[in-house]
């Protein structure tokens, strides 16, 4: 698989038209962040939908905006309530309102500090996600302005349908890097292989150290003197010969 | 101060994209009275997410349109909506759809472009995008496999973007 042949599946209609399952929207939104192509066409065919509906708009009547405008509550968040001079009599029942409103306050002061934190745990953890994700769209631009380096698409077998990596083969230095775009994780007991396909014969090209939580998404792999395809297979870990695959095929894709 | 603020912010949306959003809101819910509630409801919501809204994944109108997309939804598969078209199971929803291939004055918008597309395939967008009835409901509904009916609708969805752009 490509990403033309992916940009033209009718995956970016259904995307923007709110028409893909939770797992082709996760999956499109992380093809968005690695190939600019890809946002390309969705902000293309998102533009077109917003000028095609731009040019089909009916005026709504114009009592409506009134209307809606006073379903809509524009005040800010903290109101601020008048105070007002109680009657003697009501004194007992204001006790327990003075007592409601400092228990209220305090919820209050307590809600706004934790949500705060909160906030800047979240903003931490997407500046860190942006950076690695721009870090690694640096990389993947680096190697694609290489004119040496060829790249293979590998779509998902059937073991595995939705899977999809990439591989980097630089043809004048040998090195190779993998994108691993979307593999399932692993078993403990069992780990991704690369392999080069040439000649119809597999060649080793090494274990796919995956870890989730380093999030390292592109690796440095064993060069490669020759490949016609590239293709990823799950094997056991105490393999002893690790030569010939054994496992199933996860992904294959050609030069 | 602020009240200000969320008002010219309340109006700027409004005055844009109202229309827009009438028109796509019309092309789902064929009431004018229904209609407007729902376009009353599709601000409120607008109003109450904004803050949700993630420029990453696509343009605000695009976000806007499909809250505008899902209240219309919502509105026709509610019970009082179901029962004022007195028409409550899928069966009768596929019905509908098929008789609705000949053109129709009410046709407007998107709905518009959908008439061009051939008789099958327009079925399977209205009942998806216009009706939201799941792949798996469509395929039930239709006897056809659930595989075909994912690509069918793809298929008519690239049809429909040659068509608007």
């Amino acid at each position: 698989m490509n990403t033309q042949d992916y940009i033209s599946s009718g995956i970016v209609e259904s995307y923007v038209l709110g028409l893909a399952s939770p797992e082709e929207m996760a999956e499109f939104e992380q093809m968005c962040n690695l190939y600019p192509e890809v946002l390309a066409a969705r902000n293309n065919f998102e533009i077109a939908l917003e000028n095609q509906a731009m040019q089909n708009a009916i005026a709504p009547p114009v009592e409506l905006k009134n209307k809606i405008l006073a379903s809509i509550d524009t005040t800010p968040v903290t109101k601020i309530i008048p105070l007002q001079t109680a009657p003697v009599k009501n004194l007992n029942w204001l006790k327990y309102a003075a007592a409601a409103c400092v228990v209220a306050l305090a919820g209050s002061v307590y809600m706004n500090i934790t949500l705060s934190n909160k906030n800047k745990d979240l903003e931490s953890n997407y500046n860190s996600t942006v950076a690695e994700l721009s870090d690694l769209r640096k990389d993947v631009a680096v190697l694609q302005s290489n004119p040496n380096v060829k790249m293979a698409a590998m779509g998902g077998l059937e073991a595995s349908p939705k899977s999809f990596a990439t591989v980097y083969w630089d043809t004048a230095s040998h090195d190779v890097w993998l994108l691993a775009n979307n593999l399932p994780t692993p078993p403990t007991d069992k780990q991704y292989q690369l392999w080069a396909l040439l000649d119809g014969k597999p060649i080793d090209l090494g274990m796919l150290d995956y870890d989730l939580k380093q999030k390292k998404l592109l690796v440095r792999m064993k060069n490669a003197s020759g490949a016609q395809a590239f293709a990823i297979t799950l094997e056991k870990k105490d393999r002893t010969d690790v030569s010939t695959p054994q496992g199933s095929m996860y992904v294959l894709g050609k030069l | 101060m602020l009240q200000e603020r969320n008002e010219l912010a309340f109006n700027y949306l409004y005055e844009n994209y109202s229309g827009a959003l009438y028109g796509i809101v019309n092309s789902i819910v064929t009431d004018k009275e229904i209609a407007n509630d729902v376009l009353q409801n599709v601000f409120v919501n607008i109003w109450r997410k904004i803050e949700s809204y993630d420029a990453s994944k696509g343009r605000l109108f695009t976000w806007m349109l499909n809250i505008a997309r899902n209240a219309s939804i919502d509105e026709i598969r509610s019970k009082g909506f179901r029962d004022s078209q007195k028409n409550q199971s899928i069966e009768d929803n596929v019905d509908i759809a098929g008789a609705s291939i000949g053109p129709s004055i009410d046709d407007v918008g998107l709905k518009k472009v959908l008439t061009k597309l051939k008789g099958e395939l327009r079925i399977l967008v209205d009942m998806s995008y216009f009706q939201g009835f799941t792949h798996e409901e469509i395929s039930k509904a239709l006897n056809i496999p659930l595989g075909t009916v994912k690509t069918r609708i793809r298929s008519a969805l690239i049809q429909l973007r040659t068509m608007i752009q």
